[in-house]
């Protein structure tokens, strides 16, 4: 439905001249196909997203009722009250922040390092550590958590931010990311940069992440997402509110036999996701921002 | 056929990747070894999955338990959200990490750590801390039986029961109470039905929500097995014929098959319900109408225990052992057992919990919940092939799926099921019996 | 590695690396001391932490291991042939391919779309970016449990709407062929957000120059689009057809609380599924490691393929 919806999206006649809105609609019909088709992936998108923030926001029998109830009545917040009162609910959330940062910092590191290295750097096996590296991707985790266990295990890292966060830390999909980014930069510049002499740091630095801000803002973003949202690995390694991160330390939420009280497992996922959306919406704007701005450099 | 021994082999896994010095030492475990260490226990390590929501009546267990032996910590970890998660965890563990104290083992997880001697047989243990065992609940004890050995106490135990809705019977014209038998609910599920303005007489969980459990009451009803010991019995002839009545109901539209069983019948939109024990106090608060629970339908005893039990690991020291055991045997002491049921709705595992005047008190309160401990004296252990056999139940589940929202036939779904129960036995049970 | 290894914007990327730049044989020398510096820790981790695990697990395909047991006995190809001769493989084999199929393009398709649509100077689109990316940022098991609701016969929102036109809700847990549509809308649903955003940056960095003058020439939207803007989106859609492919072959927390690879057995198990099932539920981790290597198998020769043809269509 989408698809269809969209299709006149294509059509935007665009306006001569006004090269800082390329993309402006001018022909009303178009226009209000093209906030028709917008109205639709609001709804199609946000009707699932309502559902979780109005079963958070029910009382408990109010969650399943026929015909269903769009509009929470009476409205409570007990379920976030007992997501919240849970002591140690601040400690997961502290865990979450280090563990998140931590991961995100040594991998936007390292994929960086690693993709300028396979971008502009000539070393014989290039090609095969590119795919050694992409191939990384293909292992699934949970092939993974039972040997990588015991050997964390082994180095006493158990129930600690260093077993949570080392085995997590090399990066496939960052690298991939980043080394294509690099090879769309124009050749001229780096180029230029060679002549004057510039070493593989100062071109790093000075040269390549000043136009690469917009792919490091997505990688960061994605890397964030995910890292935050890690459960297996840290469900083994982690055994109290010292290190286990959030989505571990909600888990008590759930009831495991018979009836699962749905109310405040809604409300711990709505906790969870808020941050995240927070740093998505303030990093968004760069994002974009640097895009276009690379678009018209570029 | 080698026997590789697999520490030694995950280390040479490691070693393949020789220039990674680290990787040299995977796996070699550091679970301390059976047998007498001369240490003195101060922590006790117990994972657990909380069954119930039961987070803070552990943590009053744990207390309690710290206050009457000075000196003592108990670390409650949180080790998973279901008892899946929490086998996954203590597998993990047990490729060569530091081993907890005590878990929580469900009916379907326990015995595939006693067959791989994980978890250790308490007998002795209760020998020497002179535990009285007879106290227990004797169908809920011997369901950790396994070749003359016990491997677990029980613990958060419960039974399916059956629930129905006072409001739907009346309408119905009903009597309050269940059906005595499968034969009279088939009798009155056509007035239900009638009267229940499109909402199905009965709903029960679909085979990914253990409807193999709740069946399993229904299978001894009509005098059928899923297994006589390790032999398989899905194709005996009343076997098959509780299939075909659950069939029959399910295309009559008097059963009804559902991914959310419990919610369907607590939001009113189903007449009864086959559901845990465990459920009661969700479904009290939850449900806007007046629920009655009864027996199983028989004839009796058609009932079977579930829920899980308290393990200790094998490869821990003697005196860890000791000090766990002195830990489950506090937590499941009369006074907590009283405490632990009231506050999650799960059956009281000990007799003499019964005639505690606590319980006696709450269950004037509650009679549904009377219900379900009288039904205690009815339940059964299950049979081999749900929970001994690896993927038992899942395996079940889905043939009973097939069935009813498959409409396949219920002789070769049956027959199919027998087959696999047995190749699956004799590849991965009986070798190592 | 990650639970879900994924994402982010490749902008307009060439897929393939390129001849290296030019003129800088003289420092050859210096290039392999610094990129070996800048890969090491890198490749040093995904060695120990990704391919020591999946030597190891390489090794156990070829035993017979209970999960929980010290020792495993090795039984050469019995798992391989078991799997292959297995009729179960072929449903989850089918299963597979159907959602990773309807993932991937269901996915790279809306998410065009929405990222076409989204270009245009439009009221509110700010705020319409922001939510088409929010499913992403939850974890695959929230948005299980959340469209569990969504799809729920009895209580969903789905029977809701049907309901207001007279339609009776599909048996989504129980008819195989609607429990498999229903994990797969789901996840398309999650996933979305990445497409967007990847195809989003990628129209931003395109010559809006190259469009103007087609549409001077009186080129039809159509062609435009097809002429135009889609050569200029290659390698955005490569790089997704890659990593989208990659990530939809490894979904787990979805279908976990969904439908654990149910109805009626297997009606939404996966190869990832299969691999969880038989090592952590029927503690069968041999076997289980002899489908992970199959399926890395799988994916190592559809990720070589579609380097290769992606290769040859860019030398065109």
């Amino acid at each position: 439905m989408t698809t269809t919806a969209a299709r006149p999206a294509v059509a935007p006649r665009q306006t001569p001249g006004d090269a800082a809105a390329p993309h402006q609609s001018s022909r009303p019909r178009v226009r209000i196909s093209g906030y028709l088709a917008l109205l639709l992936v609001v709804l199609l998108v946000a009707l699932p997203m309502y559902w979780i923030v109005l079963s958070s926001l029910k009382e408990r029998p109010d969650i399943y009722t026929v015909p269903v109830g769009w509009i929470p009545d009476p409205l409570t917040f007990d379920n976030y009250t007992s997501v919240g009162g849970g002591v140690a609910f601040t400690d997961y959330l502290r865990n979450s922040v280090i563990i998140t940062t931590a991961l995100t910092l040594i991998q936007v590191t390292l994929g960086v390092l690693s993709a300028f290295a396979l971008a502009f750097l000539r070393f014989p096996g290039r090609t095969v550590v590119l795919l050694v590296i992409l191939a990384a991707l293909m292992v699934p985790n949970q092939i993974t958590v039972i040997s990588n266990y015991a050997l964390v295990a082994q180095l006493g890292w158990r129930n600690s931010f260093a077993g949570l966060i080392i085995p997590l830390a090399g990066v496939a999909f960052g690298t991939f990311l980043m080394r294509n980014h690099f090879l769309s930069l124009p050749t001229e510049i780096i180029e230029a940069a060679e002549m004057d002499g510039a070493g593989p740091l100062k071109m790093l630095w000075k040269v390549v992440l000043p136009m690469s801000w917009p792919a490091l803002i997505a990688f960061t973003l994605i890397t964030i997402v995910n890292e935050w949202n890690q459960y297996l690995w840290p469900l083994l390694m982690a055994d109290d509110a010292s290190v286990a991160p959030l989505p571990v330390g909600l888990t008590q939420l759930q009831n495991n036999e018979g009836l699962t009280n749905w109310g405040p497992v809604m409300a711990g996922t709505v906790v969870t996701m808020l941050p995240i959306l927070v740093i998505f919406l303030l990093l968004q704007r760069h994002m974009i921002k640097g895009l276009t701005a690379g678009a018209i450099k570029g | 056929m080698n026997d590789v021994d697999r520490r030694t082999f995950l280390r040479l896994a490691g070693l393949g990747l020789g220039a990674v010095g680290l990787s040299a030492c995977a796996g070699t475990g550091s679970s301390g070894p059976s047998g007498a260490s001369g240490k003195k226990v101060e922590t006790l390590t117990f994972w657990s999955n909380h069954p119930g929501s039961s987070k803070p009546v552990e943590m009053q267990l744990i207390e309690a338990f710290q206050a009457t032996s000075p000196g003592f910590t108990v670390q409650l970890v949180d080790a998973g959200a279901t008892y899946e998660e929490l086998a996954q965890k203590f597998n993990a563990a047990l490729t060569g990490g530091e081993l907890p104290d005590l878990i929580v083992a469900s009916d379907v997880t326990w015995f595939n750590f006693a067959l791989t001697k994980a978890i250790t047989p308490m007998d002795d243990l209760w020998d020497a801390a002179k535990l009285d065992t007879d106290a227990y609940v004797d169908s809920l004890r011997e369901d950790y039986k396994f070749e003359g050995k016990h491997y677990a106490l029980p613990y958060a135990r419960s039974t399916p029961l059956f629930y129905y809705n006072k409001a739907k019977w009346s309408a119905a014209g009903l009597p309050a109470r269940g059906p005595e038998t499968w034969t009279e609910f088939a009798e009155w599920a056509p007035k239900l039905a009638a009267t229940g303005g499109g909402a199905p007489p009965m709903t029960v969980p679909d085979g990914r929500n253990y409807l193999d459990w709740y069946f399993h009451g229904m299978i001894w009803a009509f005098g059928g097995n899923y297994s006589k010991e390790w032999e398989p019995t899905f194709t005996s002839e009343k076997s098959v014929a509780a299939g075909q009545f659950l069939q029959d109901q399910f295309r009559q539209k008097h059963i009804a098959i559902s991914n959310d069983a419990n919610n369907q019948f607590g939001a009113g939109q189903a007449a009864s319900l086959l559901q845990s024990t465990g459920s009661l106090r969700g479904l009290t608060k939850t449900a806007q109408f007046e629920i009655g629970t009864a027996f199983l339908p028989g004839p009796r005893p058609a009932c079977p225990t579930g829920g899980a039990g308290l393990a200790i690991p094998d490869r821990i020291s003697d005196e860890r052992k000791e000090a766990a055991l002195k830990f489950i045997a506090f937590a499941t002491n009369t006074d907590n057992t009283v405490t632990f049921t009231q506050a999650t709705g799960y059956v009281p595992v000990r007799k003499d919990a019964l005639d505690d005047p606590d319980t006696q008190a709450f269950l004037t309160q509650n009679p549904n919940s009377r219900t379900a401990l009288e039904q205690l004296k009815e339940t059964a252990p299950q049979d081999y092939a749900r929970v001994f056999v690896p993927g038992g139940a899942a395996r079940i589940g889905a043939g009973l799926d097939q069935i009813t929202a498959g409409g396949e036939d219920v002789k070769t779904v049956f027959q199919g099921l027998s087959d696999e129960t047995l190749k699956v036995y004799k590849r991965d049970i009986e070798p190592n019996l | 590695m990650s639970a879900e290894p994924i994402t982010a914007a490749p902008l307009a990327v060439p897929p393939v690396p390129p001849a290296a730049p030019t003129a800088r044989s003289g420092h050859r020398l210096r290039d392999v001391l610094v990129a070996t510096a800048f890969l090491l820790p890198n490749l040093a981790l995904l060695a120990v932490f990704t391919y020591r695990p999946l030597l190891d697990n390489i090794r156990l395909s070829f035993h017979s291991w209970n999960i929980a047991s010290p020792t495993a006995t090795f039984i050469g190809w019995e798992n391989y042939v078991e799997w292959f001769t297995s009729s179960d493989s072929r449903t989850v084999l089918w299963n597979t391919v159907v959602f990773t199929g309807v993932a991937v393009i269901g996915s790279m398709a809306l998410g065009l779309a929405l990222a076409l649509l989204l270009d245009q100077k439009l009221f509110g689109r700010n705020a319409v970016r922001s939510m088409v990316f929010a499913p992403f940022v939850l974890a695959g098991a929230a948005v299980g449990v959340a469209f569990q609701f969504v799809f729920d016969p009895t209580f969903g929102l789905v029977q809701d709407l049907l309901g207001r036109v007279g339609v009776e809700s599909p048996a989504f847990y129980q008819d195989r062929g609607w429990a498999l549509f229903m994990v797969t809308v789901t996840y398309i649903w999650k996933n979305l957000g990445y497409t967007f955003v990847i195809y989003l940056a990628a129209l931003q960095a395109r010559r809006a120059e190259l469009d103007e003058a087609a549409e001077m020439d009186g080129a039809s939207a159509w062609t435009r689009f097809r002429m135009v803007t889609w050569p200029q989106l290659r390698p955005a859609t490569f790089f997704l057809l890659i990593t989208v492919l990659l990530n939809s072959f490894q979904v787990f927390d979805v279908i976990h609380t969904m439908t654990r690879g149910g109805p009626l057995g297997n009606g939404t198990t996966t190869m990832v599924y299969q691999i969880y099932e038989e090592t952590f539920v029927n503690q069968r981790a041999g076997y289980g490691a002899t489908v992970a290597t199959i399926m890395f198998l799988v994916l190592l020769v559809v990720t070589l393929a579609q380097v290769f043809v992606m290769e040859r269509g860019r030398k065109q």
